[in-house]
């Protein structure tokens, strides 16, 4: 070692005075190109969530992280994009991508700090001087890196519909639906908001694979009813589609049905593999064949349990066989999912009416458990003068009829009274069964409970709405094969004390007209006659419906409940999705020691149901 | 009735013997789940008595000027029994009527009396009757006619 080794650390020391070589800022200030790919703006408040950009992203550089002031609902993870900008090689896909159009990049590159933590960011959550930067590339106006537009389904023209009862909806054809599949970007924000949560992006995945078989296994796992539901489901998934928000939403319904009709009836039994079931040799009774009994029948015959099905009609489905017409739901389909369900060893008791065929009583003193899924069976009554006039028919009862084949005798010149679903499906048959239909509605279109599509169609179709039309009065007509409606006009007006517009009958804007017959379809309520006063006081009821606990369960020990009878949606994929969570709870009830924090035993159950 | 008093006490007792009304009616009530409807709405109407009482006490003004929405529902619908197994269609069609049979008599009163100062007092007692009817009627179209 020489003397210059010795005294060199001194001499470096010396520059610990000088000026810096680096600079802590760019002594330039020199902007990005107006269209650079910088920093990442989201506008947390259009974003919804969905993770396509991370998904897309090719180098991880993505989390999606929870966000205190975006908490999850439907429609919204409530989840918002965080970037690590050692990762982000600025390629725009995550931009390209995004659904909402939330995400967009601005010209700024320069970034300078002494934490290096800070690169990892929430963009549009954190404070960053960028975010309102007008400059920055952004996705070119009208490119889109899946198809804004849906491929349309091959529909029956309305002229060819009214003709027959037949399928209006032909379904797809592979290469339609592959289009149409290809369409997702399986973020998984529709599982949350279907009642049921299918696992959608997963079986739309199947058809991208041309898995058939695994697509219905994903189904069946949370809905026995696909063929069903891929028909009429009131498809709340595609509400909050994501694709929805810059063109139109995954026809996710459709492609739900397009592997339901991909595989033959015969098959299910070798696909699904229901054989190993291994019978714990309990009992249960259900109450009702609709979508929510069956659905808890199939579920529990998973379990183990021996199902009994008691039916008050000569079939199967419930609604979806009595009220729902074969245009929009074909018997075959619904029979190829009741069939599966039934042949698993579910014990069907039809024409069996309780409360009179067999007492609730036995059936409780029979069956470790029962089920009640008994429905909404009851027209709701208008309660207008003349209602009791034998020309004004309800529409279930049009519906049942037609459904039996029975001719229900509307005439030529009919009023439909209402502006749900029964409403739409009684004036639809009325025009196949040849009838001129016009719809009385006390409301305007857009507050029409039915669905947006079966009012489109219903017009389609040849019916005319009239909307903001409030009955008053029935009277017989001159002629006396026909029956007089006297109805006037109403006004929106604002309810003072919020809530949506009421109507208000303008009483010097009346008319009255003469019809073939009046079909009132204005709602329907539950009948529970079929219960004693006693047993009805232990089961919660409000507003005629039951209120069931966590589980489906009720204040009466080893009862549970589900389907439109206790719940505010009433349709049918909340009903299976009942049946689905019944079977969980009834399966917890009769195995208590498989589960120790159980919450459906008697004694919990009774205290649970008392204090609802 | 020829005092502000004594209009006010009659008007009172009418709420209270429309709540008496509603109590009895919820201890025969049959139908699961009425009994608590039926007390609900004799709380209502206890309610409205409440508000009289503080009016009378000078702690509350009517307010004989307020215009107050009219549904018009009660008006065409037919009239229903009090029966025991009654649903809640029919208690809530009963309530309506009532109130509404209220709001005429007060404001049949306010054009018979000659006086200013009780015509006053007729009227905005109509238009409290004016306001519990677009309770109940607000209530039958939430709950009664969602789907129509």
């Amino acid at each position: 070692m020489n003397l210059k080794d010795l005294l060199s650390p001194f001499f470096v020391w010396q520059r610990a005075f000088e000026k810096p070589y680096t600079s802590m800022r760019p002594t330039i200030d020199r902007p990005g190109a107006p269209a650079y790919r910088g920093f990442h703006i989201n506008v947390a408040e259009t974003c919804v969530g969905c993770g396509s950009c991370h998904t897309i992203c090719q180098n991880h550089a993505i989390d999606m992280v929870p966000v205190e002031q975006f908490q999850g609902r439907p429609g919204d993870s409530g989840l918002r994009p965080r970037f690590d900008y050692g990762r982000c090689c600025w390629c725009g896909l995550c931009v390209d991508i995004c659904t909402a159009a939330s995400l967009r990049m601005s010209n700024e590159y320069a970034w300078i700090t002494e934490d290096p933590t800070e690169f990892h960011f929430t963009a549009g959550v954190d404070d960053k001087a960028w975010q309102d930067n007008e400059h920055g590339y952004r996705r070119a106006e009208g490119y889109h890196l899946y198809p804004p537009k849906r491929i349309e389904m091959d529909m029956l023209s309305p002229e060819e519909s009214v003709q027959s009862f037949d399928e209006v909806a032909r379904g797809y054809n592979e290469e339609q639906a592959k289009k149409e599949a290809d369409r997702c970007v399986e973020c998984g924000i529709c599982v949350a908001t279907c009642p049921a949560h299918m696992d959608v992006p997963d079986y739309i995945h199947s058809i991208r694979d041309g898995d058939y078989e695994k697509g219905l296994q994903l189904m069946y796992r949370t809905n026995p009813f696909p063929a069903t539901c891929g028909r009429i489901c009131t498809r709340r998934c595609e509400s909050v589609c994501p694709v929805g928000i810059l063109g139109e939403p995954v026809a996710i319904r459709w492609l739900k049905r397009f592997i339901v009709d991909q595989v033959d009836a015969g098959e299910y039994t070798r696909i699904l593999n229901n054989d190993a079931v291994v019978e714990s040799g309990h009992r249960v009774a259900i109450i009702g064949a609709g979508p929510g009994g069956l659905s808890a029948a199939y579920y529990l015959r998973q379990y183990g349990h021996a199902v009994s099905v008691f039916e008050a009609q000569a079939s199967a489905g419930g609604m979806l066989r009595y009220g729902v017409p074969s245009y929009r739901l074909p018997d075959a389909d619904l029979d190829k999912d009741i069939e599966y369900i039934v042949s698993l060893g579910v014990e069907m008791n039809y024409n069996t009416r309780i409360g009179k065929d067999i007492s609730f009583e036995q059936l409780l003193q029979d069956y470790d458990a029962v089920f009640l899924s008994t429905g909404l069976s009851v027209p709701s009554s208008m309660r207008i003068q003349g209602e009791d006039h034998p020309r004004v028919l309800s529409g279930l009862q049009v519906l049942a009829d037609v459904a039996n084949g029975r001719d229900p005798g509307i005439g030529r010149k009919v009023a439909v009274i209402g502006g749900g679903n029964v409403a739409m499906d009684a004036s639809r048959v009325s025009r196949r069964l040849g009838g001129d239909v016009t719809i009385l509605y006390r409301r305007r279109i857009a507050d029409m409970p039915a669905d947006t599509e079966e009012i489109h169609e219903s017009q389609e179709e040849g019916c005319t709405i009239v909307p903001q039309a409030i009955p008053v009065e029935i009277v017989d007509a001159a002629d006396s094969s026909q029956v007089t409606i006297k109805w006037g006009e109403a006004e929106m007006v604002q309810d003072p004390k919020g809530g949506r517009p009421r109507p208000v009958l303008q009483e010097d804007r009346m008319h009255e007209e003469s019809y073939d017959c009046i079909i009132s379809a204005i709602g329907q309520g539950s009948n529970l006659d079929y219960l004693s006063r006693e047993i009805q006081d232990q089961l919660a009821i409000e507003w005629g419906k039951f209120s069931p606990g966590e589980y489906q369960h009720t204040g009466l020990a080893r009862v549970f409940v589900g389907g439109d009878v206790a719940n505010r949606t009433a349709d049918a994929i909340s009903a299976i999705e009942d049946g689905h969570h019944a079977a969980r709870g009834i399966n917890r009830f009769l195995n208590p020691d498989a589960y120790p924090n159980n919450n459906t035993s008697p004694d919990t159950t009774r205290s649970e149901g008392e204090q609802q | 009735m020829n005092t502000v008093d004594e209009i006010l006490d009659y008007a009172i007792d009418q709420e209270q013997q429309a709540a008496d009304f509603y109590a009895s009616l919820a201890k025969r009530a049959e139908k699961a789940g009425m009994k608590e409807i039926l007390l609900e709405f004799a709380e209502e109407e206890k309610r409205h008595k409440e508000r009289l009482l503080a009016v009378k006490s000078g702690d509350h003004e009517l307010t004989p000027e307020q215009e107050v929405l009219d549904l018009k529902i009660s008006d065409y619908l037919v009239e229903v029994d009090a029966s025991d197994d009654i649903s809640y269609q029919d208690a809530l069609i009963v309530a309506m009527k009532r109130e509404r049979a209220a709001y005429e008599l007060y404001s049949d009163m306010a054009e018979k009396v000659p006086e200013s100062n009780l015509r006053q007092v007729f009227v905005g007692l109509a238009k409290e009757e004016a306001k519990h009817k677009l309770f109940f009627e607000s209530e039958y179209d939430e709950r009664v006619l969602m789907d129509n």
